[in-house]
């Protein structure tokens, strides 16, 4: 399973993340932003595929916003795991409902 | 290391009220859960044997149509929210977890005590509901739309009191499970864990993933019998099983907030009462994990009938198959548990042996429910009543009162009268099974659940049932007498008049505050190995 | 703590626990995650059902406020997680203001969207009222969801603006240092959870042309 003996421990010190980190995060995720407008308003010709778009972006802003601003990357494992599990959770909820109702 | 107060248990380092209802001790806390429980699960027990004497005759007995209507609903929100959901995990949970990981408190005790307090006021509300407004709720426990939404009755403040429940049980779900991450005691591994605890463990996270769902979903109705804007109406394109669906993605998982700690305290008692470790502790550990991941996913079988799609009715129904089999292993390995084991015949051992016989039977009518074709004809009839009954008064409910009789000398430090509690033991099983076995009968011959009348040819089992519940009632204040006087002239006991092999009996009895008076070793070879003289 | 008895446990509850604190915070946000799960999941059930009516009904947000607000809200995210490297380096003034400038686009966030419910209120689009009542079948529910959803985000809002509030005046009184800003990290897991939700609420309502 996904946590056996290692437990995270304070004695590890913690990882100080500079400004310019910041920085260049901010900026990715603007850049997202503008992206995902972008494709939008004048991408009217993807269709079905404009939601798919716009999940897929916010999904990696979303990630950029977990890992860097919320320093995932430098935690251990193990909250990582956690956040994978209750996302697959919530996804497999969507799922599950989902072939319920399209198949009515 | 000796003081002058080195003698004092947690009893006895403060006195009065303010020392308990504010207390951050994890022990008096889970006795303030204990007290308050067992007064709502009194109420909740009048609730249903009024219900019963409603129905001991065809027609109306004591109580009109509408009476019954409020007095089911108000039954089950306080046995399910009430009592049953937190029974285990905030009583025992609390008391035992952090001496069975062999630390001296929750991770965050202050947090524990305020979800006490959440529990209390959310409590209040829902009893408050009896004097305000229209009375009690008339949906069901289930508050099913269009109907939740419409009816005058004061629905709007039992689903803010379940909301409100539900915090509290969030809170009590995360501290444990931070608890187990940084508090077990040096050298105790995941695995070196006692059962309770992992089975703590797996109700944590169902507590804490499946509730914010109920959540919302109640806020949902609230905004509805506000705004009246038809969220779940088709007429504007809503849909009614919807909410159905978002209230099992709870309720469902939450059978297992209630089912799973029962199973760690069985997994406690049978090594104590045949004198040996568990057989096959890492797959009754691993099976508490998935049947809270698999039972996340079998929500839909409650909902066989109301107009779900084909496919959703197969794959619910293969998913509820599926529970069946982490379950079954558990049950194996505690048979096992017993075979050439030297059995010692004590209460808690027999509450542990009528869970593991009830406990199938509900489990078994659950398969009979869980298939499809049988569903149709067994849908909303008493086999329902009647199974869930099993499952959750037979299972959960005998576990607790196991539990209560395992732990009583450690937790008081004095030990009640045993002829008397076996007495009352045999009572109270033969009183639950007169009670609620002709529920299944009735109920394949096809009473509908949920009316306080019934045609004249189930005039018989109801009444049989009826005389049942008498004698459950019979044994149960039987029990509770004898526990509560066992608290007053109970014989002082030492730290284990079980002869137990696990790490709480090391400590004195009652535990001093901060547990433990001296540093808990591990034993060799797993947490069900420790050595009596 | 040390107890009565004398007997001091290494692995205390009563110990001060930073990584306690902070997976105690993560465990809590993953109850918000399902929280608004839920709403996702009735969102996603009602659009699969009236998908043409959740499309028209969406023209009628604003873009540009909606991307002007997902701007605010990044921004804020970066400077309390700036306040969090600076209380780590010891720089508690910066800190502090980088905490105050997050607090002030809180406040910005919610004015626009002030200004936006108003614009949809003016129309008529709020639950109960004449115009929202004939609306065609879906566009209804769509307009509930969007308030429902929104509101509850703003309240987080205000939580979080509030959280951060106090772990201002905590660190002005000294309570908060270089080695102990466990408070600090905390709020900021909490406010970048109220922009994690915005970053999936914004394309959902506002970009599913």
């Amino acid at each position: 399973m996904e946590h056996k003996n290692e437990q995270p421990n304070e004695a590890q010190g913690h990882h100080i993340s500079s400004y310019k980190e910041h920085f260049s995060t901010l900026a990715a995720l603007l850049l997202l932003t503008v992206l995902t407008v972008a494709v939008s308003v004048f991408g009217a010709d993807l269709r079905s595929l404009s939601v798919a778009t716009a999940l897929l972006i916010a999904t990696i802003k979303a990630l950029v916003v977990a890992y860097y601003f919320m320093h995932l990357k430098y935690e251990h494992k193990l909250y990582r795991w956690l956040l994978l599990v209750v996302v697959l959770l919530f996804v497999l909820f969507l799922v599950v409902t989902s072939i319920e109702y399209l198949n009515r | 290391m000796t003081t002058a107060t080195t003698d004092l248990n947690f009893f006895q380092v403060k006195r009065g009220l303010f020392s308990w209802i504010f207390s951050i001790d994890h022990k008096r806390i889970g006795l303030l859960y204990l007290y308050s429980l067992m007064t709502f699960f009194l109420v909740g027990v009048t609730l249903g044997v009024l219900m019963r004497l409603e129905l001991l005759n065809p027609g109306k007995d004591i109580m009109e149509a509408q009476t019954y209507n409020q007095v089911f609903t108000l039954h089950g929100v306080i046995m399910i929210f009430l009592f049953i959901i937190p029974s285990i995990p905030a009583v025992f949970g609390n008391f035992f977890l952090p001496i069975m990981l062999g630390t001296d408190d929750v991770s965050f005790p202050r947090l524990n005590l305020l979800s006490w307090w959440i529990y209390i006021i959310g409590s209040i509300m829902a009893l408050s509901t009896l004097v305000f407004g229209d009375g009690p709720a008339d949906t069901g426990w289930t508050f099913y739309v269009p109907f939740s939404v419409n009816t005058t009755t004061n629905v709007t403040m039992s689903v803010l009191a379940a909301f409100v429940l539900g915090f509290s049980s969030i809170l009590t779900g995360l501290n444990f499970i931070v608890t187990i991450h940084r508090l077990r005691a040096p050298g105790m591994s995941f695995m070196k864990m006692p059962l309770f605890a992992w089975s703590l463990y797996a109700t944590s996270w169902i507590q804490l993933l499946a509730t914010p769902i109920i959540g919302i979903t109640l806020m949902m109705i609230v905004a509805e019998r506000f705004f009246g804007v038809g969220l779940f109406d088709p007429s504007i394109g809503g849909d009614p099983i919807l909410y159905q669906h978002l209230f099992w993605i709870y309720s469902h998982p939450a059978v297992y907030i209630m089912a799973l700690p029962a199973f760690g305290i069985i997994s406690e008692l049978l090594p104590t009462f045949s004198q040996r470790t568990i057989f096959g502790y890492t797959a009754i550990a691993f099976s508490s994990l998935a049947i809270a991941f698999v039972g996340y996913f079998v929500w839909g079988h409650h909902m066989f009938t109301s107009g779900m799609s084909g496919t959703g009715r197969i794959v619910f129904s293969i998913m509820t198959f599926l529970v069946a089999i982490p379950t079954a292993i558990k049950v194996f390995n505690w048979v096992a548990t017993l075979y050439k084991g030297s059995i010692n015949v004590q209460p808690p051992l027999l509450y542990a042996l009528a869970f593991i016989f009830l406990f199938s039977i509900g489990g078994l009518s659950g398969l009979v429910l869980g298939a499809l074709a049988t569903d149709i004809h067994l849908h909303d009839t008493y086999f329902v009543v009647g199974h869930f009954h099993y499952v959750m008064f037979g299972g959960t409910g005998f576990a607790f009162f196991g539990a209560l009789h395992y732990w009583f000398p450690k937790i008081w430090g004095k030990m009640y009268n045993i002829t008397v509690a076996n007495i009352a033991f045999v009572i109270f099983f033969i009183g639950f099974n007169v009670l609620y076995f002709p529920m299944l009968v009735v109920g394949l011959m096809g009473m509908p659940r949920r009316y306080y009348d019934y045609l004249p040819e189930f005039h018989i089992p109801n009444m049989i049932s009826t005389f049942g519940s008498w004698i459950l009632v019979t044994g149960l204040l039987l029990m509770l007498g004898n526990l509560v006087a066992g608290l007053f002239n109970g014989k002082k006991t030492g730290r284990n008049p079980w002869n137990s092999i696990s790490l709480e009996w090391q400590t004195p009895s009652p535990p001093p505050l901060a547990n433990f008076d001296k540093l808990p070793e591990l034993p060799e070879g797993g947490p069900y190995n420790y050595k009596n003289d | 703590m040390e107890h009565a008895t004398g007997l001091v446990l290494p692995n205390s509850g009563h110990n001060r626990d930073a990584e306690a604190s902070k997976m105690g915070m993560w465990l809590f946000l993953f109850t918000e995650l399902l929280l608004f799960g839920g709403l996702f999941l009735v969102y996603m059930v009602y659009r699969m059902l009236n998908a043409e009516a959740f499309l028209l009904a969406s023209f009628e947000l604003n873009i540009a406020l909606g991307t002007i607000n997902t701007v605010v809200l990044l921004v804020s995210s970066m400077t309390i997680a700036m306040a969090i490297t600076a209380i780590q380096k010891g720089d508690r003034k910066t800190s502090v203001l980088l905490l105050y400038v997050t607090v002030a686009l809180s406040l910005v966030f919610m004015v626009i969207k002030f200004f936006e419910w108003s614009a949809k209120i003016n129309y008529g689009y709020f639950p109960g009222m004449e115009v929202y009542q004939n609306l065609p079948a879906g566009e209804s529910l769509f307009f509930f969801l969007y308030f429902f959803m929104t509101s509850l985000h703003a309240l987080h809002v205000i939580i979080g603006a509030v959280f951060i509030a106090v772990v201002i005046y905590r660190t002005n009184k000294g309570f908060v240092t270089a080695e102990k800003y466990t408070l600090t990290e905390n709020a900021g897991l909490y406010w970048h959870l109220v922009d994690l939700i915005w970053i999936f609420l914004f394309p959902l309502l506002y970009l599913i042309h």
